[in-house]
């Protein structure tokens, strides 16, 4: 009863994240009505860190117990990861079409980076389909995400950084961790970065929730 | 203006459909998680 509640809370927030998000100022002024992707595509960006962390950890976990659970655990958080990705690449390729006006290019260090990611944690998914034998695979794709797992910070936060970059930069903070979002921009943004944090922890457990019926079901038979 | 009020009605009937189907498989499982 209690988990119908908070998913119907869930559904309020991110409802309330598009209304606000259309109906108040646009975030910045001198990009217009395009910086409104910012509510979604940042939410995006950071889930798919997430993700791949989440990833990481139940890889670590799977080669301390061999528990076919923790390999799907791993695995499902890399697929969520690699579909949030896609969608944050998705909504920065329209930002660029509207404010520098392609939809891609390769001498954005920030369209690049993200692509590699895609590709690392495509050869993840890629290597998984390749393995029949399921503990072979948990050991191999785990051992792939330990190796995987420090690019993920190095493309999304760093790389892009120490580059020349027409990406708006220091839209979240500052370099003194200071928030530089106002008025109504930031309580719209936090509430957007977490209803979007929740459906990603609905759907990892959904997903789970779903495998361990199928396992038990597999038991059985 | 008006065209942004058109652009939320369309995200928040996506919004609506993908919740709804989430709602819908989360209530399917429990009663699997039930029946097991």
């Amino acid at each position: 009863m209690v988990r119908k509640y908070l998913q119907i809370g869930l559904f309020v927030l991110i409802a309330g994240v598009i209304y606000f998000s259309f109906t108040t100022p646009a975030p910045q002024q001198i990009i217009g009505e395009a910086s409104r992707i910012f509510y979604y595509h940042i939410p995006m960006a950071w889930l798919t860190v997430v993700a791949y962390a989440i990833n990481l950890i139940y890889a670590i976990r799977f080669l301390k117990t061999r528990s076919e659970l923790d390999d799907f655990r791993s695995h499902w958080s890399a697929e969520l990861g690699t579909m949030f990705c896609v969608l944050a690449t998705i909504s920065g390729s329209l930002f660029a079409k509207v404010t520098w006006g392609v939809y891609w290019t390769w001498s954005e260090p920030r369209m690049l980076s993200i692509f590699i990611l895609l590709l690392i944690y495509g050869a993840y998914l890629s290597l998984r389909a390749a393995i029949p034998t399921p503990e072979r695979k948990g050991i191999i794709s785990a051992t792939y995400s330990i190796f995987a797992f420090p690019t993920v910070p190095f493309f999304i936060f760093i790389m892009p950084r120490m580059m020349q970059s027409l990406h708006p930069a220091d839209s979240v903070v500052d370099k003194n961790l200071h928030f530089t979002m106002g008025g109504t921009v930031l309580p719209i943004f936090l509430v957007s970065l977490f209803s979007f944090t929740v459906l990603y922890f609905w759907l990892l457990g959904l997903g789970i929730r779903l495998h361990k019926v199928q396992l038990a079901r597999f038991e059985e038979a | 203006m008006s065209s942004n009020y058109t652009v939320m009605f369309a995200n928040l009937v996506i919004w609506a459909g993908i919740f709804l189907f989430l709602f819908r498989l989360d209530k399917k499982v429990s009663d699997l998680e039930k029946r097991k």
